[in-house]
């Protein structure tokens, strides 16, 4: 994806050579360092794999325990145990993803310093492995799901790559940006994770946003008859523009929730949540998430690109 | 030159390195020395260096640690960018510079082939292909799905090397391949290099063993400071080096200058070497004894128990070794009084240093504080000299002995252990 951008010698100083390997080798690189990685991760525990399944488990049992059984909150849907268990693989992901690419360049310094390729095959390898095990663990969530019979199958779930698609951009962009600055800056470990800590809460891993809506007394339906205080406006405004929220909404719409036929693919999670937010009620909220995975994008790519050249002399 | 022969060429290249002064890597520390952020100091690290190199030339770049050989090499390979100068290169050069890089002791020799083997540019189908031969050339054909972390350090550069030779690239630049491994394995990596020549490919070599230089290369490089101070013959150019380190035979490099510091509560009289016969002076073989005398001389009576601290070093400042004065000794130089004084010996008995310059430093220091009493950097320059003409540092003593067995399985897998 960004396989030029930290190429070679051309640029300032005016050196030229040969491209020297074409894109395929980079990928089949990247593809070895990623394999060779998820390996890595697994070797030398007794429980392997387990262990990635055991972390979100732990986390599902006792949020379910704490929402369900103590405060009797479900979320107003019947399916509130499968929404959670999504909601978490998603956010394992997320944080995990982010916290290991983090690493990906401060820890190869021997590689950086010994050998050339675009450094950001580092960044995207450690991604794709900690998306290998989401993957897999999205799966059995599918076949948990399956067997609960808690799922909804329809032409929707053909949304569920984009979606994913979205996700790994924007914990890609991340960790380009963190892993660029974490180099000279081991700050930015300590930072991700107070941000990392907040952004749980406001990314919907426990509740959807109708359910925060309705809660706050700010949907439509509700009728909202007073101002809401500005602090719950501006809490709900991080959450409507949170892409986070939004893929775990629309993934729960695409596979969870049981919607009327002819709303299938029209109309998303996410897009149906804002739409009953009463104090701006506007259609330009709708877009804001995909802006952000863009803007996050390009951004961490950017300051990865003109980071990367000085890596080899930094480390 | 056609352009057609040509392989590298470098153009006023300059590389210059800021060390930061203070080393905090932290935002706190930038935010709040947003205003001083450019307290650096400035290392020349390459200066105006300009060359080519035709293809299949095999060219040796040498010069002390710190002239910017490696440096070189790596804006070579595009691991570092210039700051100032053009590289043009034709070829595809080889991407790494060591063997073995991207090992991993986690994985399996074959998990390590296929790993390393993409960062030096080989596709999967192309190592399946030549696993066998990779692995037969290693001689490693029991050991392919056992972790690299139970080979031993000989097993694995066998692995690197066979890996590394499967590179394609045209143009291959190798740092110090030589220091690690034995004489076969160098005898190895030279045949191979030879062939390479035969192939019309282009060695770029960074050593520190000059005599592989002028055996192997067509070409030398030196590099000092920074500066490509000469480009030519191997003879010469490794003759303008060795004269320039002081490892020629006329001794004209001035000899770098002692430096004292310290409380002075004690003070050091004198210093000196002496041989077997007690003759001061000489230039002691490999093997000889020798003793290193140190005269004291207290000058204040409140000092408690001090010790003497030794350190033997190398002319390029390489420390070989440090000793100091026995705990159960320290009562035979302490509790005196002011003007009393003494001789503190240090006998080697075999030294085992091979040729070569190298300097003494000595401290006094006390027992409890260790502030330095007094402290003479460079208090002795002497030259040790093999009659022998082994190469290397130091003479370890080995003992080499060759037990024949009739049958093979004899010797234990090393790897059993392990399986």
């Amino acid at each position: 994806m960004f396989a030029t951008a930290d190429a070679g010698l051309a640029g300032a100083a005016g050196a030229t050579a040969p491209p020297l390997n074409s894109f395929r080798h980079y990928r089949h690189l990247t593809l070895e360092l990623a394999i060779s990685q998820f390996k890595l991760r697994y070797t030398q525990s007794v429980l392997g794999y387990l262990w990635s399944l055991i972390k979100p488990a732990s986390i599902f049992a006792i949020t379910y325990f704490i929402f369900v059984d103590l405060f009797k909150i479900n979320d107003g849907t019947k399916v509130y145990g499968m929404e959670l268990l999504l909601g978490i693989v998603v956010w394992t992901f997320f944080a995990e993803c982010t916290a290991s690419s983090m690493q990906a360049i401060a820890s190869n310094g021997g590689l950086i310093r010994k050998a050339y390729f675009p450094r950001s095959i580092l960044v995207i390898a450690a991604s794709l492995s900690s998306l290998f095990t989401f993957i897999i663990n999205l799966l059995i969530v599918f076949v948990i799901a399956v067997a609960l019979r808690d799922i909804d199958l329809g032409l929707r779930i053909v949304m569920v790559i984009p979606l994913l698609l979205e996700l790994y951009a924007l914990a890609l962009g991340i960790s380009l940006f963190l892993s660029a600055l974490f180099v000279q800056f081991h700050d930015v470990s300590h930072l991700w994770e107070v941000l990392i800590n907040l952004l749980f809460y406001a990314s919907g891993v426990m509740f959807s946003l109708t359910y925060v809506l309705q809660r706050l007394h700010l949907a439509v339906e509700v009728g909202a008859t007073t101002r809401p205080a500005p602090h719950l406006v501006w809490i709900v405004q991080v959450m409507v523009a949170n892409p986070i929220m939004q893929i775990i909404e629309d993934l729960r719409h695409a596979l969870l929730t049981p919607v009327a036929p002819w709303t299938e693919l029209v109309v998303s999670g996410h897009l149906a949540a804002v739409k009953q937010y009463a104090p701006l009620n506007a259609a330009w909220e709708v877009p804001v998430p995909f802006l952000v995975v863009i803007l996050v994008v390009i951004f961490g790519a950017l300051t990865f690109r003109a980071r990367a050249r000085s890596f080899a002399e930094n480390l | 030159m056609t352009d057609r022969d040509l392989a590298i060429r470098v153009e006023n290249l300059s590389k210059r390195f800021r060390i930061p002064l203070d080393r905090s890597s932290t935002l706190k520390h930038r935010l709040t020395h947003w205003r001083s952020a450019s307290r650096y100091r400035s290392l020349e690290a390459l200066l105006n260096v300009s060359f080519e190199v035709r293809a299949g030339e095999f060219v040796g770049i040498i010069g002390h640690n710190g002239s910017g050989k490696s440096t070189l090499l790596k804006i070579l390979s595009r691991i570092y960018r210039p700051d100032a100068g053009v590289v043009t290169i034709e070829g595809r050069v080889s991407p790494f510079l060591e063997l073995g890089v991207g090992f991993n002791p986690e994985l399996t020799a074959r998990e390590n082939i296929f790993l390393s083997g993409a960062i030096l540019g080989l596709s999967r189908p192309e190592l399946h292909r030549r696993l066998d031969e990779i692995i037969g050339f290693a001689e490693l054909e029991q050991f392919v799905d056992h972790k690299l972390k139970n080979f031993s350090s000989g097993m694995q550069v066998r692995l690197a090397f066979s890996l590394a030779i499967q590179a394609h690239a045209e143009i291959l630049m190798m740092d110090e391949v030589l220091a690690v491994g034995d004489a076969p394995f160098q005898q190895k990596c030279f045949d191979t290099f030879n062939r390479y020549k035969r192939e019309g490919r282009t060695v770029v070599l960074v050593t520190h063993e000059l005599g592989a230089v002028t055996t192997y290369c067509d070409r030398a490089l030196l590099l000092d400071h920074g500066r490509l101070v000469a480009d030519g013959d191997t003879a010469d150019v490794t003759a303008q080096y060795r004269h320039a380190i002081g490892m020629a035979a006329d001794g004209s490099r001035p000899e770098a200058e002692m430096e004292r510091w310290g409380s002075r509560d004690v003070v050091i009289t004198g210093v000196r070497m002496l041989d077997s016969r007690g003759v001061q002076d000489v230039d002691p073989p490999t093997g000889g004894s020798v003793r290193i005398e140190l005269g004291y001389e207290i000058q204040n009576d409140g000092v408690a128990d001090f010790t003497c601290v030794l350190w033997l070093l190398r002319a390029d400042g390489v420390l070989i070794s440090e000793s100091s004065l026995p705990v159960s000794q320290y009562a035979q130089v302490g509790a005196s009084q002011r003007g009393s004084a003494g001789t503190i010996r240090f006998d080697i008995p075999q030294l085992s240093l091979l040729d070569g310059k190298y300097s003494v430093d000595v401290e006094l220091q006390g027992r409890r504080d260790t502030t330095p009493y007094d402290h003479l950097k460079n208090a002795l320059h002497f030259r040790v000299v093999d009659r022998r003409e082994r190469r290397g540092v130091i003479e370890p003593g080995g003992v080499w002995s060759v037990v024949r067995a009739d049958q093979p399985g004899d010797w234990p897998d090393q790897l059993a252990s392990a399986k």
